[in-house]
């Protein structure tokens, strides 16, 4: 079969697609593929499966649809709709919105390959800590601020409560 | 110098490709990049590579993608060299190419490195090895974008962990004839492999070529993924095999003799044409059917369009037909 946009080279893409119910299909060789924007199932499936879980890309609670990653600019719909982050420190970013889609595509979410030997990013948000509350309290109380300190004083109550159960 | 497809090899499976995708902190990925980054990550992994010094950096050539002719690019697509995205957006980028093209880095696809490791025949663990070697020297002098919860942090959420995609190509006719290879195809799906066609996205595949590959990289070891592999491909090796037992003997010589003699005869070829009748020769030839002068596989590639004008210049279909039938018998005669 000849590629149906150029028809000199043979069809080796052939993309399925669903429109009101009605299935089309093309037929394009891997150049015209690419430039019509057909790189990779990958992107496809990625793109799709975030756009089947969230209904409308667009549609994000104001906060996820505000932020933006501080480095490349990129947007959660940006990254929704195209299937592609911007920049490593997106997954910084958008750690939390991305963690269900990295468990649906690839199970797993915490890496079990080969370590190189630099710093890591650290796209996890740390966990806050009795201490790290502590400390902050402390402070807080040094400052004077104490309504503030209350309110961390409970939290701290709280968390020493659970951690008892 | 003998590239992956030149070599005979009567075996079911064509080639063995590892590629391992990469990332430079403190860049934009690919897709976001100006044609300044573009340049400034060229230059700084030619300096990684090639300030080295190592045996491996000598036998590495860099190449500026802008001087590399249109039909030079699209036949490095049909040699499985770069990808057809590569091909189609590489203005200001470069590769770094090994002399017989087995290790090559693409530079601005769609992550800064997509290092690639092409053999012929089954060598999963011998091409991990060199792509890794790689990697070390690359990691120890560039910085690497890396996290330790998602490993290695690549453009496409899919990538990410290992980096790593291991594929091998089989030559399955067998499977393909009745009907077994798409039921065998979802199963492989659900334990995270997939089965696609030669050149890579589509799902029919070109003459009876499937390629298998792993889809899972976070999560799971290089070694785990390369080992799951394989074993899914002796899988598929033995069921071929197996089908190819019951074949009768008289129909398929009669088959192979008659794709041996339209290729030994014909004067034009289209390449549809071209590639069903290699896929029924080296049927033939793996099974000891019948001999052949030249590797089926290698005048597959040389047949290719971009391939063919490559060697006799630039022309259209209808010439390429003329000049496919007659490489092919020439060489077949
Ligand atoms: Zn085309
Ligand atoms: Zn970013």
């Amino acid at each position: 079969m000849l590629c149906e946009k150029c028809g000199k080279n043979n069809a080796t893409t052939h993309i399925k697609s669903v429109v009101n119910g009605v299935v089309s299909e093309k037929n394009l060789c891997g150049y015209c593929a690419a430039k019509e924007g057909y790189s990779g199932l990958a992107h496809n499936s990625l793109a799709g499966m975030l756009a089947s879980m969230f209904g409308d890309v667009t549609g994000f609670a104001p906060s996820v649809a505000a932020k933006k990653c501080s480095v490349c600019g990129a947007s959660f719909s940006d990254i929704a709709e195209s299937g592609r982050v911007g920049c490593s420190e997106c997954y910084k970013a958008f750690y939390e919105e991305l963690l269900p889609y990295l468990k649906r595509v690839h199970g797993g979410t915490k890496h079990a390959g080969r370590v190189p030997n630099k710093a890591p990013l650290m796209v996890k948000p740390k966990e806050i800590t009795v201490d790290d509350l502590r400390l902050k309290l402390n402070e807080l109380v040094r400052e004077e601020k104490f309504e503030e300190a209350a309110v961390i004083r409970d939290k701290i109550k709280e968390m020493e409560e659970k951690g008892n159960e | 110098m003998s590239n992956w497809y030149s070599e005979n090899r009567e075996n079911i499976v064509v080639s063995t490709r590892i590629r391992l995708a990469r990332n430079l902190s403190g860049l934009p990925f690919p897709s976001r990049m100006t044609a300044e980054q573009f340049s400034e990550l060229n230059e700084k992994v030619k300096e990684a590579i090639f300030e080295s010094n190592t045996p491996f950096a000598k036998s590495m050539s860099f190449i500026y993608m802008d001087s590399v002719p249109e039909i030079e690019k699209y036949s490095m697509v049909e040699r499985h060299i770069i990808s057809p995205e590569f091909a189609a957006n590489s203005k200001g980028r470069a590769i770094v190419i090994s002399e017989d093209e087995s290790v090559s880095i693409m530079i601005g696809e769609e992550d800064h490195l997509r290092i690639q490791v092409i053999l012929g025949g089954m060598g999963l663990e011998e091409a991990y090895d060199i792509a890794e070697r790689l990697d070390y020297l690359l990691c120890d002098r560039l910085n690497v974008a890396f996290d330790s919860e998602l490993g290695f942090l690549t453009g496409c959420p899919t990538n990410l962990g290992t980096g790593l995609r291991a594929s091998v190509m089989l030559h399955l006719p067998m499977l393909e004839n009745s009907g077994e290879i798409s039921s065998l195809a979802d199963s492989v799906g659900k334990i995270g492999f997939t089965v696609r066609g030669m050149y890579g996205e589509g799902s029919k595949a070109t003459a009876s070529f499937y390629q298998v590959s792993n889809q899972i990289t976070l999560g799971i070891s290089e070694k785990n993924a390369i080992d799951n592999l394989k074993l899914i491909a002796m899988q598929l090796i033995e069921k071929e095999n197996k089908a190819r037992e019951t074949l009768n003997k008289l129909k398929t010589e009669d088959m192979c003799f008659r794709a041996l003699g339209t290729l030994q005869n014909a004067r034009l070829i289209s390449g549809n044409e071209m590639m069903k009748l290699l896929s029924g020769i080296k049927l033939g030839a793996d099974m000891g059917i019948i001999k052949v002068k030249e590797s089926p596989i290698k005048l597959f590639i040389e047949g290719q369009p971009y391939m063919l004008m490559r060697k006799f210049g630039e022309m259209g279909p209808d010439e390429r037909d003329i000049y496919r039938a007659n490489m092919i018998r020439e060489t077949l005669n």
